[in-house]
């Protein structure tokens, strides 16, 4: 018996990014084509540049008086660093503060991956004004890489009250829908359909989440927190105030589950928060709620 | 101006009924009878079931993603994952024919829907893995 009505179509073929320059004919003859960044990265300079200009939202760099096309800012000092090194296959984009302060306003990591399509591996997104916390170091100056190898436990506390989530050094710029469009639309013209990343804290999570972002990895944990952060849960049994992160009242929002997780909460239900792997399609929203009715 | 409808929930078998419920309020909803509202959530019911078996196994499984999208000849419905792709032209036909006994469990659940079915069409990309399932509102004209 054979399936008549059955049509299989498979491709692009997963492959390694060609570690070639962009051609001719890659310009010409398939315009659908996955361009790789590192075919960008090998570019010459002042071209590389151009292409790179698309992935930074014009009023981003107005609110803060950069000019769009020569970064150049306030005290005409450039405002914008690009890293996009010959045969790297990782581009990284910062905005830096106007007053020279050592938190930029904007960072982007964008690297290929191993199936021909793109990682956002960092977007971090600082107010440069108000309070600063020193989540970033332990009390030993060491680095915490975002909370994920060290802790800094008094600065944590501190930016949880301040109404920071775990990660966050200072309060978000609320332009992370400006970025992420921006982000497609430059991911468009390179032939890209879709784009992945790990999110590195549940509040991070939910903020993809309406950003129409679905998940690779990781939904049914999702799920699975947000139904044992209710009363008669187990994630709700255990806060138990027995550390700052873990207050009674932590479960009803975002923020406040976000730290509980980031303080190893998850323990109880013998998960970790790691592993998880979103997926962002181009043009579509995947209408994801795993926090319904939530507050942040 | 098509008729869509979506929804996406993580790939549990607890999500199975949440789906065909769904399936089946919105295609009463365009006066789709019962017979018709059957097959397709038969043939979801299989697809998914499929998903969540193989495509997600032994990790903590993603999303799938449900869309129904109704036209005046037909209803199209798409269901996309992003685990591991399936391989239905390496998937054997079971023997319908056979003995109960000699029967394998496995096979009928694409046998399902190919019966059911007027068009099925899976494509896997780097992106997703999608099956799209379409079925006629009413039979070709036989001329």
């Amino acid at each position: 018996m054979k399936f008549l009505n059955l049509r299989v179509s498979q491709g692009p073929v997963k492959a390694p990014p060609s570690p070639a320059e962009i051609s001719a004919g890659m310009l010409t003859h398939d315009a659908v084509g996955p361009i790789s960044l590192r075919s960008i990265n090998n570019l010459h300079e002042n071209i590389k540049r151009r292409v790179y200009r698309g992935l930074l939202p014009a009023s981003l760099l107005a609110d803060f008086n950069i000019d769009p096309i020569t970064y150049i800012g306030q005290n005409n000092s450039p405002s914008v660093e690009v890293t996009a090194l010959p045969d790297s296959g990782l581009a990284k984009i910062m905005v830096l503060a106007p007053d020279g302060a050592q938190d930029p306003i904007a960072t982007l990591e964008l690297s290929d991956n191993t199936f021909n399509s793109i990682d956002l591996n960092l977007m971090v997104l600082n107010q440069p004004d108000g309070s600063r916390f020193a989540t970033d170091v332990d009390l030993d100056g060491q680095p915490t890489i975002y909370g994920t190898v060290r802790r800094n436990l008094v600065e944590e506390q501190k930016a949880m009250e301040h109404g920071l989530a775990p990660g966050q050094i200072r309060s978000g710029l609320s332009a992370s829908k400006l970025v992420l469009n921006q982000l497609e639309t430059f991911l468009a013209m390179m032939g890209h359909r879709a784009y992945y990343l790990e999110p590195l804290t549940y509040a991070s999570a939910w903020v993809f989440e309406r950003r129409g972002f679905a998940y690779v990895r990781g939904h049914k944990l999702m799920d699975t927190i947000h139904v044992e952060f209710q009363p008669g849960g187990q994630l709700h049994a255990s806060l138990d105030v027995s550390t700052p992160f873990r207050q009674s009242d932590q479960w009803k929002t975002v923020r406040g589950r976000a730290w509980a997780i980031h303080d190893g909460i998850l323990d109880v239900l013998d998960e970790r928060w790691d592993n998880l792997r979103m997926v962002k399609q181009l043009g579509k929203s995947a209408d994801v709620v795993t926090f319904p009715e939530s507050v942040y | 101006m098509v008729n869509s409808y979506k929804m996406t929930r993580a790939a549990e078998l607890e999500a199975l009924p949440i789906f065909r419920d769904f399936l089946d309020s919105v295609c009463k909803e365009h006066g789709i009878g019962s017979e018709f509202r059957y097959d397709l959530k038969l043939a979801m019911d299989e697809a998914c079931t499929n998903i969540i078996t193989h495509g997600y196994a032994g990790m903590n499984p993603g999303s799938i993603m449900m869309e129904v999208q109704f036209q005046p000849s037909h209803i199209r419905l798409s269901i996309t994952d992003f685990g591991l792709a399936f391989e239905p032209v390496e998937t054997a036909a079971p023997d319908v024919n056979a003995l109960l006994e000699d029967r394998v469990a496995s096979g009928f659940g694409l046998y399902f829907i190919y019966q059911t079915m007027d068009e099925v069409e899976y494509r896997t990309t780097v992106d997703c893995n999608m099956l799209t399932l379409v079925k006629r509102r009413h039979a070709p004209d036989a001329a």
